[in-house]
């Protein structure tokens, strides 16, 4: 509540009472709120903020001494987690001269303030985003992508302000598009949701992502997010669409969803707050088609669940973010499909009979959301779990495999798009890089 | 003797507004309540206004629901309006969880 107090430009603190969870669920006992009236009535009478002026000075730099350097990176990651900037894994300390080379990849000044981090509202800089990849391990290459999905993060349409601080555990997922990922050793193939050091990019690009969510958005486990389990947040999810081997005719994502041009290096950026694998591939002496058909039902009765993930997205964001492989999606070209009918057939057969609704309890939290779309669709049997087909992210990546298929369950308000700015000098980046991490 | 130094990663705050004056007494003022309907608010902040009614001579307590009601307009610039339009001295704003 501090966070959202200080994200509104306030001093981050704020006339509070507050009780352990168990009184505010069904059935409770209220009583201490009688016990405890006084502070209500202290609160609108005798409270005062403790934070005097206008809290926008720069901290100081962090020092600390060793009797070497090992003992000293142990001591600065010691301190890192007292003062609740870690994630628990070793960090690198973000001196000047590691922050100064990462930003060697801004293509803006230091200083330019790209927002305020919600909900705490800590003020959001290149530098400040150059911090977090230094500390999370990165390179001077992969600024332009996290500055890109940072952009995108504090933009309102993606709906941070509440997931940042939902119990629903949101993560940010992160698709690019265009010749950047490849370059920077972004992976859009095997397995390019987990670690990679053949293509490492990913996984510091999407930690800095998190601890900037942590250190500026004040996003700390149960104070400031009340996320109950947080999947997914040591790296986020950053990977490539692997746009090699898109079928012909098959739309990159940045094209079809958020109309760059073909070739244009981009970002997208929507929520989601599951990952579960979905099987794809047939097993016995199914024809092509037949194989094809039982894998889109497979999926389509896995997004045919009450479990209102959708509602968050069900207007403009997304139900989720289905995953496929390049070798899959070239097969299912080949019998006819694209990613528009894949669409209509999840949209259509992920459809929930109402009275598989009314069973546990959804129109409930249908009647209550804030879109009328929403609230008006609880007329339609079967309901759809999106208003439209074209909400569904499609998307080909994964290794060369058919037997798989992935599904992000998407929590999104939003699904929204940045192109990448480079600065003037990233070739020289990229020949650094291939000097330092050595040949693909 | 090593000497790492390196940047404070929580960054800058900027408060660009005050917290609101508190008043002096609850007594004989206008009190309201902006509520999002959720987490056992439809008990707790009738409970309160109970409370507030007993325990301050003339103050006026307005019903629960004088103000939109629900997570998705409280913080709307429309609800702030009808607060000031309703010229209470204070408001409470629950249920948070």
């Amino acid at each position: 509540m501090t966070n959202a107090v200080a994200g509104l430009g306030l001093a981050p603190d704020a006339a509070m009472v507050t009780f352990p969870i168990a009184m505010f669920l069904p059935g409770s006992d209220i009583s201490p709120v009688e016990a405890r009236k006084q502070e209500f009535y202290d609160g609108l009478t005798r409270w005062r903020s403790a934070f005097a002026g206008n809290g926008a000075s720069e901290p100081p730099m962090i020092r600390v001494q060793a009797s070497s350097v090992e003992h000293a990176f142990a001591r600065a990651n010691d301190m890192m987690l007292a003062r609740r900037f870690s994630d628990g894994l070793p960090l690198w300390p973000p001196t000047r001269e590691r922050v100064d080379w990462i930003l060697r990849g801004a293509a803006q000044p230091r200083r330019r303030e790209l927002g305020a981090f919600p909900p705490r509202g800590g003020v959001t800089t290149v530098e400040s985003c150059a911090i977090a990849l230094a500390m999370a391990g990165g390179r001077p290459e992969y600024l332009p992508v996290l500055m890109a999905a940072v952009e995108a993060f504090l933009d309102e349409e993606s709906g941070s302000e509440q997931l940042q601080a939902a119990s629903g555990s949101a993560f940010p997922v992160v698709i690019v598009n265009g010749p950047l990922g490849a370059q920077i050793r972004l992976n859009a193939g095997f397995g390019c949701l987990g670690p990679d050091p053949q293509r490492p990019a990913g996984a510091s690009i999407g930690r800095a992502l998190r601890l900037l969510q942590q250190n500026l958005g004040g996003a700390l486990p149960g104070v400031g997010t009340m996320a109950n389990y947080g999947g997914m947040r040591y790296t986020n999810v950053v990977f490539a669409e692997d746009e090699a081997n898109l079928p012909a005719g098959w739309p990159a994502h940045g094209v079809e969803r958020h109309s760059f041009a073909p070739g244009q290096s981009s970002i997208s950026l929507a929520f989601a707050n599951g990952v579960t694998n979905i099987r794809r591939r047939g097993a016995k002496k199914e024809t092509p088609e037949e194989d094809a058909l039982q894998g889109m039902y497979r999926m389509a009765d896995f997004m045919r669940v009450p479990n209102m993930p959708g509602l968050a997205g069900y207007e403009h964001g997304t139900p989720g973010i289905l995953m496929l492989p390049g070798v899959v999606a070239k097969t299912m070209a080949g019998l006819g499909w694209t990613k528009a009918s894949i669409r209509e057939f999840l949209w259509e057969h992920s459809r929930i009979p109402a009275e598989h609704l009314r069973r546990a309890g959804c129109p409930a939290w249908i009647e209550i959301d804030a879109s009328k779309v929403v609230r008006e669709s609880i007329d339609l049997d079967p309901w759809p779990i999106t208003a439209s087909p074209d909400n569904f992210v499609i998307v080909v990546a994964g290794g060369g495999h058919p037997t798989n298929s992935y599904w992000l369950q998407g929590y999104s308000p939003g699904v929204v798009g940045r192109t990448i700015e480079l600065p003037p000098a990233f070739d020289r980046l990229l020949a650094d890089a291939e000097r330092d991490l050595g040949p693909r | 003797m090593v000497t790492l130094e390196f940047h404070d990663p929580s960054g800058v705050i900027a408060v660009k507004q005050s917290h609101a004056p508190r008043i002096a007494s609850l007594a004989g003022k206008r009190v309201g309540f902006v509520s999002n309907e959720q987490w056992q608010a439809y008990r707790m902040l009738p409970l309160l206004k109970q409370l507030l009614e007993a325990d301050f001579p003339g103050i006026e307590v307005l019903p629960i629901d004088a103000f939109p009601q629900g997570n998705a307009v409280i913080g709307s610039e429309e609800t702030a309006a009808l607060v000031k339009q309703s010229g209470v001295d204070a408001v409470l704003i629950g249920n948070a969880a």
